[in-house]
């Protein structure tokens, strides 16, 4: 990992680029650097903090914040006074280890590579020069980014929300929504920021549960966007059960009302009428933006930007930029929050990957394997060392008499007290005292296992020690960094926590790793874009990959479309892609294909094929779900009483047959959420706005005269798609706004159709005759539950499969070895399709790539002889590893066990299991037990 | 008041309340001295019989946390 490193030039082509990184100094040395906080607390320089957004300040020399990667200082050379006047030197002089080194200089080093990602991010929307909010000016006006901040347990004011002018708790919050975004008369950002809308509504509903109800939260806005997966309903409840008021208005203008600090609001509601509130607070929405940086970076690699100045990719291409090799992931490549952003760098991944994959593992070094001493049966020989930290620990906790408390208890052979446990020759040392004193257990107390167990353990496994011998006291993080005012009870509880790990890990086993062949072919359920996406990534990656569809011919949906927002033919795209997925070796498609029966788990599926009445077995070692979705029938708005009544892919149909009924239509209607947003299918389908807008402008342009009127409740061109709206607007399509309840008529009588709605302009009925009303139709999965169960994956209460993570597991399942892409995620458009199948294949290739597994040691087990079969832990593992043994079985039949190589470890099945026969290794019952009970000690002081 | 102070025993889920506590230790935030905490791999593996044997030992309070 390089930081504070800058790209300066690219040479070469795909495959063999040559790249030079300048890289900057941190003036710490990262190998040396522990991140103890001593130079920061003793800097006497404080500048502004922009992590904090400018709400806090910082040192000179600092870590950005507590999660940074990696965790090390660094010296910010434009304020330090040593590195400007040549004095001071204070964290040079106070480092415990030596890490601070003034004389670091620039490098500039070139390296060899094959592909390029680009994930530069993006730069929030500086609101400074828009006078009207006059953010520059008034101290209560701030960004969405600072008011984050605010929200943040870890941020200036620790979560509790303050006004910047006064430190008085708000009373009344304004939001005002698209600031930088949607607008070209204040600044040059046309496009929606996409993530604006939910991210307000977010910080409302959390300043309300912050601050209590009564709390007034008012978003203004003109259309909220959240088209993403579950956002309709957080929407929904942010409006009807916590009373966040949304109030669709532009707000003009603000006046400061003197000497208070509050601000007078004026807007007009959309009935028309003046109102004016008073608010404490106003949070600007502010958009996302490419920074000049990254514009310079696009020019130095010569890469072409779309209008919005994001870096330009083609919709079958969605991560691929104007130059071969060079890939773009996240709000570089346009606004997006961040399960897309993660969506698109697996896809940029997959891309890199599918040009690099003969060079797999050229650079890869094989591990020697050191053999393991038989430990079982052993007395516990226990060795306990004793960390200082520099002075992390020894300047609070006493080590010295933790070392020697140690040495009395039970089991305990060995007792030292190191400066440094981690730094590599303690490491050395250790592996020299574990033989010499034969010890078989091993207890560090530190800083934290969360960050230095796996180092130890490492350590453990070069002395010939199974690592899971190994026990760790937080004595840093939890003991002598929170309790520094108080270091006699600190050095009591380092006393416990030593104790504590010595009683529990007496009572460790050896614990094994189970090894899993991964075979290394691919199924893929579903040949519609996504599918064929993911499989054309994975064969080009070397894979065998199958693609299992039920229909009798590849493509899916796409079937249907007939254009792309860019204009391009999908249907001509689509059988470049299908003679494409047709002619790859690697690649086997079975057509009008069921499945019938699965059997095994990660590495290992057997799955039966159901074809023509024939049944085959087919091996893989991973699945990607790939099955797609159908458009809602609408039993609304007189649909199927007459042929001029069509859905929206009916439409896109007649217009790929050139059917004439288009060309001779004099008005056309478009009639948007039909089936979504509705109370029984509380979610935004995200495709149909901008496929209206698209077919509504295409209709103008064939026809000019024609009368396009597109019937909407909120318009979700989300993106650089809103170009295409604000296009549509000047072509003069109109665009008329109705609420779910007071939904358009229509009415089909004397061989007219006609839609009654009401303006939301007029307040009046407007009627419209139309020869072609287009219903935008919500997208509904092919809900298939057999499916879901035969490879214990979960659906949502929609019928979509729920991935592991929302925000960073978006093409996995939580379960192993099964992958998801496509419409059966969530409704998206075509680009962002063929990224998530990419994304999968990429997920999917994490562990095919590996061959072989190990699992963790820390599995639960079962003892057959306690179970009573009663299935509470079949019923309740969330990653499905219990099951039942086959009642023919000879041994146990009946009887639960648990699959060591889907068990996470996590313990739900032992705490559950009412006959006590489960047992989770490396934190079973005994050794918590032991734990507990050596609390006593402190406990009856 | 006196200056009795409850002894307090937890039980803190390994990805993320365990985490919180080690990041409360790097923002140098201070609490009180009197906890112990033990690791569990996840809220799940809590069971009631660790709650009563925490009791049993003495304990004034104990906090789950995941």
């Amino acid at each position: 990992m390089l930081t504070l490193s800058e790209i300066k030039s690219v040479k070469g082509e795909a495959g063999n680029f040559q790249v030079e990184v300048l890289r900057h100094p941190r003036y710490v040395d990262e190998q040396k650097c522990i991140a103890c906080n001593a130079c920061a607390e003793k800097c006497p320089k404080k500048i502004v903090d922009h992590y904090n957004m400018g709400l806090a300040k910082r040192k000179s020399i600092y870590v950005e914040y507590a999660q940074a990667v990696p965790l090390k200082y660094r010296i910010d050379p434009a304020s330090c006074i040593y590195l400007t006047k040549g004095k001071c030197g204070a964290c040079k002089k106070l480092c415990p280890t030596g890490a601070v080194d003034f004389d670091q200089q620039p490098q500039l080093q070139t390296y060899d590579v094959g592909a390029l990602i680009l994930s530069p991010g993006f730069k929030p929307f500086d609101p400074t020069d828009f006078d009207s909010y006059q953010y520059a000016k008034l101290p209560n006006v701030v960004t969405s980014m600072e008011f984050e901040r605010l929200l943040s347990a870890s941020g200036p004011t620790m979560g509790h929300i303050t006004r910047p002018s006064d430190g008085k708790d708000p009373k009344k919050i304004a939001w005002f929504q698209c600031v930088g975004s949607r607008d070209v008369n204040k600044c040059d950002n046309f496009y929606c920021s996409s993530v604006c809308c939910m991210y307000a509504v977010k910080e409302a509903v959390i300043a309300k549960e912050h601050a209590g109800d009564d709390l007034d939260c008012a978003v203004f806005y003109m259309d909220i966007r959240t088209h993403g997966k579950d956002f309709e309903r957080y929407y929904d409840a942010a409006r009807d059960k916590h009373g966040v008021r949304f109030l669709r208005s532009r707000v003009h203008s603000i006046t400061e009302i003197s000497d208070t600090g509050d601000m007078e609001v004026r807007y007009v509601t959309e009935d028309g009428e003046l109102k004016v509130e008073i608010f404490d607070m106003i949070v600007l929405s502010i958009g996302l933006e490419s920074s000049e940086q990254q514009l310079a970076l696009a020019q130095k690699l010569d890469l072409k930007l779309t209008d919005g100045k994001f870096c330009q990719t083609g919709t079958f291409a969605p991560v691929e930029t104007s130059r071969k090799g060079i890939y773009v992931c996240g709000a570089f490549q346009g606004p997006k929050d961040i399960p897309q952003a993660v969506v698109d760098s697996s896809a940029a991944a997959a891309a890199a990957s599918e040009i690099l994959s003969p060079s797999r593992n050229c650079l890869t070094k094989a591990k020697p394997v050191i053999p393991q001493t038989d430990v079982r049966g052993e007395r516990p020989r226990v060795g306990v060392f004793v960390c200082s930290c520099g002075i992390n620990i020894a300047g609070v906790v006493d080590v010295k008499a933790v070392t020697e408390y140690a040495a009395g208890l039970p089991y305990v052979e060995y007792t030292t007290n190191n400066l440094f446990a981690c730094s590599q020759d303690t490491q050395d040392a250790l592996t020299q005292i574990i033989k010499e004193k034969n010890l078989n257990r091993i207890v560090v107390a530190a800083c934290t296992p969360k960050t230095h167990e796996p180092l130890f353990q490492e350590t453990l496994t070069n002395a010939g020690l199974n690592k899971y011998l190994f026990e760790m006291a937080n004595i840093r993080n939890q003991d002598s960094w929170v309790h520094k005012n108080n270091p006699e009870l600190a050095t009591e509880k380092a006393k416990d926590l030593v104790r504590m790990a010595v009683s529990k890990i007496s009572l460790g086993d050896a614990l094994e790793e189970a090894e899993l062949n991964i075979n290394q072919t691919a199924m893929i359920v579903g040949g519609g874009i996504a599918g064929m996406s993911a499989a054309r990534s994975l064969a080009a990656q070397g894979y065998q990959t199958h693609i299992i569809e039920k229909a009798d011919q590849l493509g899916g949906q796409a079937r249907n479309l007939y254009q792309t927002l860019a204009g391009e033919d999908v249907q001509a795209k689509l059988d470049e892609m299908i003679a494409a997925v047709e002619a790859e070796a690697n690649i086997q498609v079975h057509l009008n294909t069921q499945i019938a029966n699965v059997e095994g788990f990660v590495g290992n599926f057997k799955s039966t094929l159901s074809a023509n009445g024939k049944e085959n077995v087919l091996e893989h070692g991973v699945v990607l779900m790939a099955t797609g979705a159908s458009p809602h029938q609408p039993t609304e708005y007189a649909y199927g009483k007459d042929p001029r009544i069509l859905t929206a892919l009916e439409l896109d149909r007649k217009l790929i047959a050139d059917d004439p009924m288009i060309k001779e239509a004099q008005t056309a209607v478009f009639i948007q959420c039909v089936g979504s947003r509705e109370p029984d299918r509380p979610y935004c389908s995200r495709v149909c706005c901008t496929h209206a807008v698209d077919n509504a402008l295409h209709l103008k342009k064939t026809n000019p005269d024609m009368n396009v009127f597109v019937l909407y409740r909120d318009i979700r061109t989300y993106g650089e798609k809103e170009m295409a709206y604000k296009k549509a607007r000047e072509a003069g399509v109109l665009f008329v706004r109705f609420s779910l309840d007071n939904k358009p008529q229509v009415t089909v009588q004397d061989g007219k159709v006609t839609v009654t709605v009401i303006d939301h302009v007029l307040g009046r009925p407007l009627e419209l005759e139309t020869d072609l009303l287009t219903l935008a139709t919500a997208i509904i999965p092919n809900k298939d539950e057999k499916l879901a169960q035969f490879f214990k994956v979960p659906m949502n209460a929609d019928g979509f499969f729920v991935e592991r993570h929302a925000k960073l597991g978006p093409s996995e399942f939580a379960t192993d070895g099964a992958f998801l892409c496509g419409l059966a995620h969530y409704p998206k458009p075509i680009d962002e399709s063929i990224a998530q199948g990419k994304a999968a294949a990429a997920r999917a290739v994490t562990l095919l790539a590996r061959e072989k597994i190990f699992t963790s040691g820390n599995v639960a087990q079962t003892d057959p002889m306690n179970c009573s079969r009663c299935g509470v832990c079949v019923s309740i593992c969330p990653y499905s590893a219990p099951s039942f043994i086959a009642q023919d079985a000879r041994m146990n039949p009946g009887k639960a066990e648990i699959n060591p190589v889907l068990c996470k470890g996590c313990g739900l099945c032992v705490a559950s299991c009412r006959s006590g026969a489960i047992h989770l290794k490396g934190f079973d019952n005994d050794q918590i037990f032991a734990q507990i009970f050596s609390l006593d000690e402190v406990i009856g002081q | 008041m006196s200056d009795w102070e409850p002894k307090i025993v937890s039980f803190l889920c390994n990805w993320c309340s365990y985490g919180a506590a080690d990041l409360a230790g790097v923002g140098r935030m201070e609490y009180p001295a009197n906890i112990r905490v033990i690791r569990i791999p996840c809220s799940g593996r809590m069971s009631p019989k660790f709650i009563l044997a925490a009791l049993r030992e003495g304990a004034d309070g104990v906090w789950v946390s995941g």
